[in-house]
């Protein structure tokens, strides 16, 4: 089998809550003890609800952030711990796009100067080999050509993400990481970036790790998936396996929440969560425990290690159990 | 039966002389007492400046140039800003997607929610306090007496959510009008929410006017869809005929571009061409042409009317049976 592109080794991160008077001061555990491997050429999804620590992975994962324990490899080498120096070295091989197009992206700058400015500053190649690599990326993510001398004000919303794609591109990276790209954007142009973002990925070989928390686009843009909950993962595995099978009384809660305008789910049987997001008692306990409907006195201390069930890995099966077809939960 | 509120050839215009774009274009649709009604559209389709204009509120830069407004047939256009203020918060309530900035940073929940049914009920304090603490325990609050007492900034977005709709219904408001309610929430938050609104609507028997982009919402909610395109209704039909068979090319375009929960990543998603056209002069013909895949040999181009064909259903277009669009 191949070896995985990316690795991360029970990442952990804590961060200090600040304002408090105590003399250790509180923490807050954003991602904890979470590993996942992604495989060449494939894309991993990460879905889950605001807060739920999603968006500090991927800034780990780009060496944003180091990680308070665990480790992070790329093509087998240890990155999170790299210096500044080695970093910015290794930096052309993985990029990120982020959900904002509007404000990651210089109002003052003409998006060719954008697109040249990585290129430069890597020193990958002269002037006339910066321009033509220039023209090539805008072909690639679908721009004409006329638009390289426009401010990215004068593009609409799905065009600059084109532009943030194609500047990820410019390095020839092979890990793409993409925090929530299409949801600023319409439902029409939602599409366009998800196809192109595919396209590329078949034509270059691309590997992506994919935040998102629009189901739908997650499960049509990954192999894999990683649920995630109150910074851990609680279920992971091939996403059909994951969204058309869940396990974990969590996934399937998120996907019967999921509003659709198929016809045939609408009346399906649903989880429902009770209440909002709040901490479980005890240190090991399930942390969907406060508003899981099918909690038990064993949720206490077993809900936390991942655990093999049908082709998944996933904190608690009880979906499974239950049964999903005779179908747990209440029609809406 | 009377409509409850009916648009009538609505037209809204933004800037002046050259730079004028009519964002709404001639749109008319009823909503009829106890009917939850989704108007659903893409930013710019000019679904969220109607709503806005039934309350009265459209920005300074926009103004009605033509159409009419009846609720229990009254004009609202043409109604004195104190008749308007009768209605506004009394007949016809209103929840916005924009939860952080809809309420009052600096007073009390328990402020907030009594300010409107003392001054439109004449309740004393405490009566109105007790109502409040009443709605809020009905739209899901535990302890809402504490909750009475807090500031927004205290509390999570589905929590201000449901404070917005408890507000809005003080008065038992013949009309709510729901303008993206659940766009700020989190998946499961928004289902919450989703149950509140339409228990809520039954019990009351209330109508709803439930402005969104996601056609999803509209499936869960609403009885009867409305989908704007470009400043125009193109298609009107009970939700069911919308999402079975959907007749116009625009709104079959948005169904199949929307990955399916259940959609893996074997079948290509069907994009649509090209953006949203801009609204300025005169616009003929279908607006969708330039982006529709059934554009080459339709017999509806040049004559775009809004057109009866089934019972309830309206459309500019008629492409039912057509097969499925490919990617």
């Amino acid at each position: 089998m191949a070896e995985p592109v990316l690795e991360l080794r029970n990442v952990s991160r804590r961060y200090r809550v600040s304002g408090e008077k105590s003399l250790f001061g509180k923490t807050f555990d954003a991602v904890r003890d979470v590993s996942l491997k992604v495989m060449p050429g494939e894309t991993f999804g990460i879905v889950g609800e605001s807060g739920c620590g999603k968006t500090t992975l991927a800034r780990m994962i780009m060496c944003l952030e180091r990680p308070s324990s665990g480790e992070i490899w790329l093509h087998g080498r240890r990155i999170d711990n790299l210096s500044e120096s080695a970093r910015r070295a290794l930096r052309p091989r993985f990029q990120m796009v982020f959900q904002d197009s509007g404000s990651s992206l210089n109002p003052r700058k003409r998006v060719e100067d954008i697109l040249r400015e990585p290129m430069l500053y890597h020193h990958v190649g002269d002037a006339k080999q910066v321009d033509g690599r220039v023209d090539a990326l805008m072909d690639m993510v679908g721009l004409p050509l006329e638009m390289k001398k426009r401010y990215p004000h004068e593009f609409s919303g799905g065009q600059r993400q084109r532009v943030c794609i194609a500047r990820a591109l410019s390095l020839n990276p092979d890990v793409l990481v993409l925090d929530e790209p299409v949801s600023a954007l319409d439902v029409s142009v939602q599409a366009q970036i998800l196809n192109l973002l595919r396209d590329l990925q078949e034509k270059m070989g691309l590997t992506y790790v994919f935040i998102g928390h629009g189901l739908g686009a997650v499960h049509y843009m990954s192999h894999q998936i990683a649920v995630m909950y109150m910074g851990r993962v609680v279920e992971t595995g091939p996403s059909d396996t994951l969204f058309n099978r869940p396990a974990h009384p969590y996934t399937k809660a998120l996907l019967d929440a999921a509003p659709t305008a198929d016809d045939t789910l609408r009346n399906r049987k649903r989880v429902e969560l009770s209440g909002e997001i709040e901490e479980a008692d005890g240190e090991a306990s399930c942390p969907l425990l406060p508003r899981c409907p099918f909690s038990r006195e064993n949720c206490r201390h077993d809900g936390l290690t991942l655990k093999e069930a049908d082709g998944r890995m996933t904190a608690c099966a009880r979906i499974l159990e239950l049964d999903g077809k005779q179908a747990c939960g209440s029609t809406f | 039966m009377e409509p409850l509120l009916q648009i009538d050839n609505l037209e809204i215009t933004f800037g002046r002389g050259k730079d004028a774009s009519r964002a709404v274009d001639g749109v008319s649709f009823c909503v009829w007492p106890g009917e939850v009604l989704g108007v659903v559209g893409e930013s710019g389709s000019g679904k969220s400046v109607t709503a806005l204009s039934v309350m009265g509120l459209l920005s300074r830069q926009g103004r009605v140039t033509g159409g009419k407004i009846l609720f229990q047939g009254k004009d609202l256009l043409t109604m004195t800003p104190e008749t308007l203020d009768t209605l506004r918060g009394v007949e016809i309530g209103m929840i916005f997607q924009d939860i952080m900035y809809s309420l009052n940073p600096v007073l009390t929940i328990g402020k907030q929610m009594t300010e409107g049914m003392r001054r439109h009920l004449r309740m004393d304090a405490a009566a109105a306090s007790a109502r409040a603490v009443e709605l809020l325990t009905r739209t899901g609050i535990r302890d809402a007496a504490q909750v009475m007492k807090k500031y927004p900034h205290q509390l999570s977005g589905g929590m201000r959510q449901r404070v917005m709709i408890a507000m809005a219904l003080a008065c038992r408001p013949k009309l709510l009008i729901a303008d993206e309610p659940t766009t700020a929430l989190d998946v499961t938050i928004q289902m919450q929410i989703m149950q509140l609104l339409r228990g809520l609507q039954r019990e009351t028997g209330m109508a709803i006017l439930l402005i969104t982009h996601d056609l999803g919402i509209v499936a869960e909610l609403a009885d009867r869809a409305v989908v704007m395109y470009a400043g125009q209704c193109v298609e009107e039909a009970p939700v069911h005929e919308l999402l079975t068979d959907p007749a116009h090319a625009y709104t079959r375009a948005l169904m199949q571009a929307v990955p399916g929960l259940h959609d893996s990543r074997e079948k290509r998603l069907y994009s649509i061409p090209g953006r949203v056209p801009e609204l300025y002069g005169d616009i003929r013909g279908c607006r969708f042409a330039e982006r529709c895949a059934y554009a080459a040999d339709c017999a509806y181009k040049n004559d775009a009317a809004m057109r009866q064909i089934a019972g309830k259903h309206y459309s500019r277009c008629d492409l039912r049976g057509e097969a499925t669009l490919l990617g």
